[in-house]
């Protein structure tokens, strides 16, 4: 730039223009907010606002898998059970105690008296009922379903006792009623119900701006104690940085889904180790992986320590080589994640024979939080000790085909997948340690032999200690390369008292602002 | 004139006709949307049942006889993110809100070009010029997602001026409408200020300026509206540019509830239909704002006709 004096006179003109050109434009629309909020900062007028990534698909309680039609939903509807924030046992809810096992194939559930939906519907047995019968229904096409099992059908015996059926003895039916939410059998009928829920929770849905957010108020007749946050807005803000920039202005007091990255910026770090495990499923019955010496060697060859602080900015904990937490029903305390030994695994590798042999990774990116990079990191771990990784990474979309081949096709020797276990039941990882699971490639007989014992188990106890056998086996004898749990991350106003559950509920009668 | 725009209706017809196929042939053939709404360890079966459930088991010929038949009834499909909703629905209770903010973005863009490009083309090659030059390529070359994320932590984190996000009062569309202006009216300054350097070097404002005219007069009432034209030509493009691509990204940075953020969770959702749908409205913009310009030349000047 030219350092002529008379043509800086003229670059400070125009500068100084353009800078009072903004300020005016700013100015205009200043006066819109200045009586509003008083600017953007120093809180907000609508109450309580919680900012999540998405809207959600849809408001009726029971038809969509989606985390953002749950995060306004657990406050307006209930199940019959509830998961205690902090012990993540059990407990009831629209239920008044746990149900009991009256025959191997029926249950039976006594209900809370008294309490209606917001519209006068009396919840009794019959709405109980009509809420069970509803979901398992085919036609209603509920993608919750997978969640029921072998849930048949309920009926009413009198008005506080629910009687229910499944179609084999199963164990997990308490769980699986923590999930489900009962709903109003007049008004669910109505074509509206997927826009204007009626629930009996702590909360009802007042407004749905779409694109933009939901307005709940508290429920004045509610049959519990009354949430400490009465007005409370759920704005949908997919963006994360963008989330952020609002918790420090106040505008938002808590938002969702925060990048490790970005963590640092908020005002408060909420954190809880969530539902997802990454891991590198292995192929145990043809190839260089049938050697358990082989599988063994590949954990102790990865860094999870590493991959917990530098990858996840800390913001994950080291698996206890199980896909599964404490307070999961089947894990097994007595588990201890490999340690990293790069020269136990280059001993190992030694006498199980490696020849050097490359082994294919199927990889997806784009997917799971930072897929891509946690690939690039135990790709390279494994090269340390002498392992050769021939990486096929692709985008889900072409990702899935290759991952979902079962056993016997052509699945690639180690293949990365995010296994999640929201039923907080060891049985869902079935389906990664049953040579018939779905997303298997692993054939173990005595693995499949636990499964099947913990099916047939006839008491909880028996059960669980089938699938803490499992995990044992499945730790001595590895289906995965273990990695990491991941922790939910939450960025919060400084005043904000809440400790995020393990279901990952965004439950708001458990938050309050301070005084 | 009315020859002439029906004319143009016409093309814009073949147009919409052309873009629907594309958009029918690209998400029939790149995407597998079954892959998207079911678990990870769905069964084969329940992978068909969704695609027997959307259409997509049939002949492509079929498919596509059955898509062209509901594209005249205007029936874009249903959206399968939001089960049971028609996607056309979807689509324009969101066009509003992206109207808005790309108006008021191309009428702040002009506000700001116009001057800017004036005032360079007066002093064309002085320090002026330069500094004017530099803002208008720093503004058009600062991608619209820094830019906006520049903008809150400026107005929105810093200075508390604005909301950083959604929609809710007045004030909220003033970050996203500059996130989406700035970079425009960079290239609209560029035009304004070639254009006008051409006029100004033409003989007429010379006559002009030896009838002892003043300079205001001369600049704004025989050069600038000599510039009107290509101004508007850019501008036009771009508006569209602004529909068809850079809405999306400042809705989705702003958390504005226009049919750009809706883009996103389609993308996300796969929701095939709801991203045709999209793209057809879309493309039926961009023709109505075509034909609008082709109007507007023969308003602002009346040498070009219209037949």
């Amino acid at each position: 730039m030219s350092t002529h004096p008379r043509s800086r006179w003229r670059q400070a003109l125009v500068l100084g223009s353009a800078l009072s050109l903004a300020i005016a434009i700013a100015a205009c629309g200043g006066d819109d907010d200045a009586t509003s909020t008083g600017g953007g900062g120093g809180g907000s007028s609508d109450g309580f606002v919680i900012a999540i990534a998405d809207e959600p698909s849809t408001l009726d309680p029971q038809a969509q898998e989606d985390g953002n039609e749950r995060a306004v939903n657990d406050n307006v509807y209930e199940a019959l059970l509830v998961r205690d924030s902090e012990t993540n046992e059990l407990e009831p809810r629209l239920a008044t105690e746990l149900p009991t096992q009256v025959e191997p194939t029926v249950w039976e559930f006594t209900l809370r008296e008294g309490v209606e939906f917001t519209n006068g519907e009396p919840f009794d047995a019959e709405a109980a009922a009509y809420s069970i019968n509803r979901i398992v229904d085919p036609d209603y096409e509920s993608a919750q379903l997978d969640y029921y099992g072998p849930l048949q059908s309920a009926e009413a015996v009198d008005a506080t006792t629910l009687r229910v059926t499944t179609s084999e003895p199963d164990l997990v039916l308490p769980a699986r009623f923590a999930r489900l939410k009962m709903v109003p059998p007049e008004a669910s009928q109505e074509d509206s119900f997927t826009e204007e829920p009626i629930g009996t929770g702590p909360y009802t849905v007042t407004a749905w701006d779409r694109g933009q957010q939901v307005t709940l108020e508290a429920n004045p007749d509610y049959w519990g104690e009354a949430p400490p946050e009465s007005e409370v807005t759920i704005k949908f803000i997919s963006e994360a940085g963008t989330r952020v920039a609002g918790l420090r202005t106040g505008e938002i007091d808590l938002a969702t889904l925060l990048p490790p990255e970005q963590a640092a910026d908020a005002p408060q770090v909420l954190t809880k180790e969530g539902v997802e495990f990454p891991v590198y499923r292995l192929k145990n019955y043809d190839g260089t992986l049938v050697s358990k010496e082989i599988r063994q060697a590949l954990n102790y060859a990865v860094d999870k320590d590493a991959i917990a602080e530098d990858l996840f900015s800390g913001y994950a904990t080291v698996a206890d080589c199980q896909p599964s937490q404490e307070g999961t029903t089947g894990y097994n305390p007595d588990l201890e994640p490999y340690a990293y030994d790069p020269d136990k695994a280059r001993e190992l590798l030694e006498e199980a024979g490696y020849d050097g042999e490359p082994l294919s990774l199927l990889g997806a990116t784009g997917r799971w939080l930072k897929d891509a990079e946690m690939h690039e990191v135990v790709i390279g771990y494994l090269e340390e000790v002498g392992v050769s990784v021939t990486p096929d990474i692709r985008p889900f979309s072409s990702y899935i085909d290759e991952f979902t081949r079962t056993v016997g096709d052509a699945q690639p020797d180690i293949g990365f997948v995010s296994a999640s276990n929201e039923l907080f039941d060891a049985s869902k990882m079935d389906s990664y340690y049953a040579s018939d699971g779905a997303l298997s490639s692993y054939v173990n007989d005595d693995a499949d032999a636990l499964i099947a014992e913990a099916a047939a188990a006839e008491s909880p106890e028996d059960r669980e200690a089938a699938y803490q056998e499992l995990f044992a086996l499945g730790c001595e004898d590895p289906p995965f390369i273990f990695t990491v749990n991941l922790q939910d991350i939450y960025g919060a106003s400084e005043g904000l008292d809440w400790t995020p559950r393990s279901d990952g509920s965004l439950y708001i009668p458990e938050m309050s602002l301070g005084s | 004139m009315i020859l002439f725009l029906l004319r143009r209706l016409a093309i814009g017809l073949v147009v919409i006709f052309l873009v629907s196929t594309a958009v029918f042939l690209v998400t029939r053939v790149v995407t597998s949307p079954e892959k998207a709404y079911l678990p990870i360890d769905a069964s084969v079966e329940q992978r068909e049942a969704v695609r027997a459930d959307l259409g997509l088991d049939k002949p492509l010929g079929e498919q596509y006889g059955v898509f062209l038949g509901d594209l005249v009834q205007g029936d874009l499909g249903d959206s399968y993110w939001q089960p049971g909703k028609s996607t056309l629905t979807l689509v324009l209770e969101r066009l509003p809100s992206t109207l808005l903010l790309n108006s008021v973005a191309i009428v702040l863009a002009l506000l700001i070009a116009v001057p800017l490009g004036i005032i360079a083309a007066l002093k064309a090659g002085g320090a002026v010029d330069r500094v004017a030059t530099t803002i208008s390529l720093l503004g058009l070359s600062a991608p619209q997602f820094w830019l906006g994320f520049l903008l809150i932590l400026l107005f929105g984190v810093n200075l508390q001026w604005f909301p950083t996000s959604g929609a809710d009062r007045p004030s909220s569309i003033v970050l996203p409408a500059l996130a989406l202006a700035l970079p425009t009216a960079g290239k609209i300054a560029q035009m304004m200020r070639s254009t006008m350097i051409d006029e100004l070097g033409r003989p007429y404002m010379l006559t002009a300026e030896s009838k002892g005219m003043g300079q205001t007069y001369r600049v704004v009432r025989h050069a600038l509206r000599n510039c009107t034209v290509p101004v508007l030509t850019q501008s036009s493009f771009e508006y569209a540019r602004m529909l068809a691509g850079f809405t999306v990204v400042v809705e989705t940075v702003f958390a504005w509830p226009g049919v750009g953020s809706m883009t996103v969770n389609a993308l996300e959702q796969q929701d095939l239909m709801l991203l045709q749908a999209i793209v057809i409205v879309i493309a039926t913009l961009i023709v109505l704002v075509n034909v609008i310009t082709d109007i507007l030349y023969s308003v602002v000047d009346p040498r070009i006709e219209v037949a």
